[in-house]
C-alpha cells in the first residue's frame, strides 16, 4: 500500500519533504541568506506539484506546431504558471537580498538574534 | 518510476537537506545551486523543456548570482562547527507539517493519469486551437504571450517594481 503511492505518486511524496525543509530553513536557520534559500526551496516544491501534475504517461512537450494527429501533449497551462513564478520568484529574492545588504550595512550583521538584540537597544 | 527519476529526487533532497543544515552561508549557497538544476532536470523529465531553461538559466543561474552577490557584499559569519545545531521544538512542528501533506498524498492522483488538469476543457481548448489561432507552435509561449497576456503584462509590472525597489534600497551602497 504505501510502497504502491510511493511507486505510482513520487514526486508528491518529494513535494511533501521539500516543503517541510524549505520552511524548517524560514523558521530555524538564524542567518537571514539562508531563510531567503529556505523561500526558494519552499517555492520550488511548489511548482513540483504543478508541473507534476501537468504530467501525462507518453506525452510530449506541448509543442503543437509540428505535431500531428494522435500525439498527445502535457497541459502547458501550469507550464506558463510556473514560468510566470519563477521569474517573479527571482524578482521577490533580489528585493530581499537588497534589504538583506541594506540591513547588514546599518546592524554590520546578519544574525537574526543580533539583529533583535540591536533592534531592542535602540 | 525510472532509475533517472530516482536518482534525481534522491540527489534534490540531499541537496535541499544539505542547505538547511550547512552552517556555511557559501557551502549552502553551492547545494541550492545544485538543487536547482537537479529541479532543472526534473523538468526536462516531466516533459516541461520551457520551465527546465528558465529554471536552469534563472534559478540556477542568476540566483546564484544574486546570492553570491549579496554575501560579497556582506561577510560570511565566521563557523565554528560545519552543520546548524537542529533544535527539536521546530524540529516538531516541521515533521507536523510533513505529516499533513504526506497524508494528502494517497487522495492525489497517480502521476502521468488522465486527470483534469492534462485532459481538461481548457488544456484541450489550448491544445487543438493555439497554434490555428496565434500561429505559435509552442502551446506554452501562446498561452504565455497571447491568451494570458494580460498575466505575463502582470509580471513585467512585478519585475519593474523589483527593480525599482532594489535601486532605492541600495541607492547609497550602489550610487556613492
Amino acid at each position: 500500500m504505501i510502497l504502491d503511492i510511493l511507486l505510482t505518486r513520487y514526486n508528491y511524496v518529494v513535494v511533501a519533504l521539500l516543503l517541510p525543509v524549505g520552511a524548517y530553513m524560514m523558521i530555524e536557520n538564524r542567518n537571514l541568506v539562508k531563510k531567503v534559500i529556505g523561500m526558494n526551496v519552499f517555492q520550488t516544491g511548489i511548482f513540483l506539484f504543478f508541473i507534476t501534475a501537468a504530467y501525462r504517461e507518453g506525452a510530449s512537450p506541448p509543442l503543437v506546431g509540428d505535431g500531428g494527429a494522435g500525439v498527445t501533449y502535457v497541459s502547458p497551462l501550469p507550464h506558463v504558471l510556473i514560468l510566470t513564478a519563477i521569474v517573479v520568484g527571482v524578482s521577490l529574492t533580489a528585493v530581499a537580498l537588497a534589504l538583506i545588504v541594506r540591513i547588514y550595512a546599518q546592524y554590520g550583521t546578519l544574525d537574526e538574534r543580533r539583529l533583535r538584540e540591536a533592534y531592542a537597544d535602540e | 518510476m525510472t532509475p533517472l527519476e530516482a536518482v534525481v529526487l534522491v540527489f534534490v533532497i540531499g541537496c535541499a537537506l544539505a542547505a538547511a543544515l550547512l552552517r556555511d552561508v557559501l557551502s549552502a549557497i553551492i547545494a541550492f545551486a545544485a538543487y536547482s538544476l537537479g529541479i532543472a532536470v526534473i523538468w526536462v523529465i516531466l516533459q516541461a523543456p520551457d520551465v527546465a531553461l528558465t529554471e536552469a538559466a534563472v534559478g540556477a543561474g542568476v540566483m546564484t548570482l544574486l546570492l553570491l552577490l549579496t554575501i560579497a557584499k556582506t561577510v560570511r559569519p565566521e563557523s565554528d562547527a560545519s552543520f546548524e545545531d537542529v533544535r527539536p521544538r521546530s524540529l516538531v512542528v516541521v515533521v507536523a507539517f510533513a505529516a499533513v501533506l504526506l497524508a494528502t498524498v494517497p487522495a492525489l492522483p497517480a502521476i502521468g493519469a488522465e486527470t483534469p488538469v492534462t485532459t481538461g476543457e481548457v488544456t484541450s481548448y489550448y491544445l487543438e486551437n493555439a497554434y490555428e489561432e496565434t500561429e505559435v507552435g509552442n502551446a506554452v509561449t501562446a498561452v504565455l504571450a497571447a491568451y494570458r497576456g494580460f498575466d505575463t503584462l502582470g509580471e513585467a509590472v512585478v519585475v519593474f517594481s523589483a527593480v525599482v525597489a532594489v535601486l532605492m534600497v541600495l541607492r547609497r551602497e550602489v550610487m556613492a
